[in-house]
């Protein structure tokens, strides 16, 4: 028998390997030295947002033109994240608001909101390969003042990451929405550690550059990418002078450019604002060729208080 | 098999006796090696992830490799995986100890070597001769200004001196300091065990390797009662234990930062040809708290070759992870699984040839 006996091995510094690995997604810097996750088994992530975009214009044709309209946009979202066996779920709801400060007999809803569930899987395919399947069931309307059930939307997205190796990930998926002019939208990403301090993170609907600056204010600089239809009210087109405008779905676009901060004031909140210039929006009630583009951009600022537990 | 039996008896009368106690014996020898092949099996089933592992499957294909178990502590990460191998587990122990990653240059390990039970600064005198990169400049610089990423403690703070500078590698001054840090916490190591290791409270909490190493195994329970015998004897977690560990450290790249480390190695051989391993990185100048990986090695039989099921368990403690969440953890898992398996995957094709 060979109780007692030692050997060497050498196999240690295969360990190594996983080291860096470990760290894969974890936000530079960013450390937890509690013992304990306070609300184990219960995980999950939130967001508290607020955007305020200053004064824009849109343009309908060559003669309708609606100027110098703001824009508030708040989003609210919670979502557990419980660890079961075939992945990590996510269950939760959102609420997002759009408020315009359009003038009057604008043919543009002054609100655009949602309420929805948010309901998805985060799948291991294999150890390369990570999936999520997330659907957004719910209402999107323009207030709640004639609420149907063809508000009814129910958005989903199907993506996977392809992990090359700790610093590089590729992910590709499709966004489908049933009430957009293009049901189907393809995307692609990139998530690249250039460099120690150097995170690009190209995925939409957030792609940015980021810079650690210390160990718990990161600086970047990216786009926000936002696109989602609503349905107006039974009476919206006959009070805006276009009664095909009653009961439209409109899809409402914009992308917003801009630089800001993440800063981790705890291991579960932290604190972004950002600043920049919104260059694209766009007001398409596609099945009534109703179509208003943007004409004049406009400057932005955001707060936001997220986190993940 | 109970079901089988009455069958073979019946068919045995129409043997000679002769005939029959061969007939019997060649029985045996198969119901020997399927309860072999079960007990592994059903021991590997008991304690880890894998409840259900067919071994002629598994010898076909790559390793199989399983998330750990959730775990409360958010700095902890674990990765479990089995494979079977050629070989007894005797040879599959001298196959890693004679293996050399460092062929690998993805395993990212710029300094390696052995250590005495006693070792004085000399014999970290290779830190001189530590390559200029961007990786080793970053350790440098992070020591010059004893950065609060440096996992060290108040006292051995206390001890740099500071200066040094010019000249690639690493100047004399900080490997002067890592010299002395680094002998003296294997000689606490070699004296007192893992308790012995001073905290590292430099800069925030203090953190101690050996509590975190005692919470990684607290949390997988199964696997704490499984290695229970053979890590009392060692100094994992614990104080000096009655086995004598291999040391050694290495200069290595964590996340694009260079980081010394520490660690030891023990096996011990059990019943029936089983052995159980440990290796464990007990000192890390940054990147992680604390490393453990454990075998259990059981002989098989596969296609009638003797083979080793080998089941082996990797934990992690790094403040880093703390901050992992939803798919970010389950990301950061998967290139755990996926590196082990390259790393396993290596080190079978490696030593493909030696049998």
């Amino acid at each position: 028998m060979e109780i007692g006996k030692q050997v060497k091995i050498f196999e240690r510094r295969s360990v190594l390997l996983v080291f860096s690995a470990a760290f894969l997604l974890a936000t530079p810097g960013f450390a937890d030295e509690s013992d304990t996750n306070w609300f184990w088994p219960l995980s999950g992530e939130y967001l508290a947002e607020g955007t305020y975009v200053g004064e824009g214009d849109v343009q309908r044709g060559p003669r309708k033109r609606v100027s110098d309209f703001d824009e508030i946009d708040s989003t609210l979202r919670l979502v557990l994240t419980p660890r079961t066996k075939f992945g990590v779920l996510r269950l939760g709801a959102e609420w997002e608001r759009f408020s315009f400060g359009f003038p009057s007999k604008t043919a543009l809803p002054n609100t655009l909101q949602s309420f929805s569930a948010v309901i998805g899987l985060d799948m291991q395919f294999s150890d390369s390969i990570i999936v999520r399947a997330e659907g957004q069931p719910g209402l999107y309307n323009s207030g709640l003042g004639h609420l149907s059930w063809d508000d009814f939307n129910v958005p989903f997205l199907v993506g996977g990451t392809y992990i090359y190796n700790p610093n590089l990930q590729l992910v590709l998926g499709v966004s489908v929405n049933v009430e957009r002019k293009y049901p189907v939208i393809p995307a692609a990403g990139i998530r690249w550690k250039i460099a120690p301090r150097w995170l690009l993170d190209a995925v939409l609907p957030t792609p940015r550059l980021q810079f650690e600056m210390t160990r718990d204010v990161s600086l970047y600089a990216g786009a926000t990418v936002k696109e989602t239809s609503f349905r107006v009210d039974d009476q919206f087109g006959d009070a805006h002078g276009i009664p095909r405008l009653n009961h439209a779905i409109v899809t409402y676009s914009e992308v917003r450019t801009g630089a800001g901060f993440d800063w981790k004031i705890s291991p579960i909140v932290t604190f972004t604002g950002e600043v920049g210039y919104q260059p694209y929006r766009d007001f398409d009630f596609h099945r009534a060729e109703v179509h208003y583009h943007q004409d004049g951009g406009a400057p932005y600022g955001t707060i936001s208080l997220h986190g993940a537990f | 098999m109970l079901l089988m039996k009455p069958k073979m008896l019946s068919v045995q009368r129409h043997f000679s006796t002769k005939a029959c106690a061969l007939l019997i014996l060649i029985s045996l020898f198969h119901i020997g090696h399927t309860i072999a092949r079960a007990d592994a099996v059903s021991e590997l089933a008991s304690f880890s992830i894998f409840d259900k592992v067919d071994l002629a499957q598994l010898a076909k294909s790559d390793v199989k490799t399983a998330h750990g178990p959730p775990m409360r502590n958010p700095r902890f990460l674990a990765v479990q995986s089995c494979y079977v191998s050629p070989g007894s587990p005797a040879q599959q122990i001298d196959a890693l100890r004679r293996w050399d990653p460092t062929r690998h240059r993805e395993l990212k390990v710029f300094l390696h070597s052995d250590l005495p039970s006693n070792p004085t600064p000399s014999n970290f005198e290779k830190l001189k001769n530590a390559p200029d990169n961007a990786s080793v400049r970053s350790f440098v610089a992070a020591t010059q200004k004893l950065s609060s990423d440096l996992q060290v403690s108040r006292d051995e703070a206390k001890k740099f001196s500071g200066g040094g500078g010019g000249g690639g590698g690493i100047p004399a001054p900080v490997a002067a300091f890592w010299a002395d840090v680094l002998s003296t916490r294997t000689k606490n190591f070699v004296s007192g065990g893992m308790s012995a290791q001073p905290p590292y409270d430099h800069a925030g909490p203090s953190i101690r390797a050996s509590d975190e190493v005692n919470g990684l195994l607290r949390e997988q329970e199964k696997i704490r009662q499984q290695f229970s015998g053979f890590l009392g004897a060692t100094a994992i977690g614990r104080g000096a234990g009655s086995l004598r560990p291999e040391l050694y450290w290495e200069l290595l790249d964590v996340d694009d930062q260079g980081v010394v480390t520490l660690g030891a190695s023990y096996s011990r051989g059990g019943a029936g040809g089983t052995y159980q391993a440990a290796d464990v990185l007990y000192y890390a100048s940054g990147g992680y708290y604390v490393a453990l990986t454990l075998y259990q090695l059981w002989p098989v039989t596969v296609d009638g070759k003797a083979s080793t099921l080998v089941w082996r368990g990797d934990m992690i403690s790094a403040a880093s992870l703390g901050s992992l969440h939803g798919v970010e953890r389950l990301g950061s898992e998967s290139v755990m699984m996926k590196n082990i398996t390259k790393a396993v995957a290596l080190f079978r094709r490696d030593n493909s040839g030696n049998r």
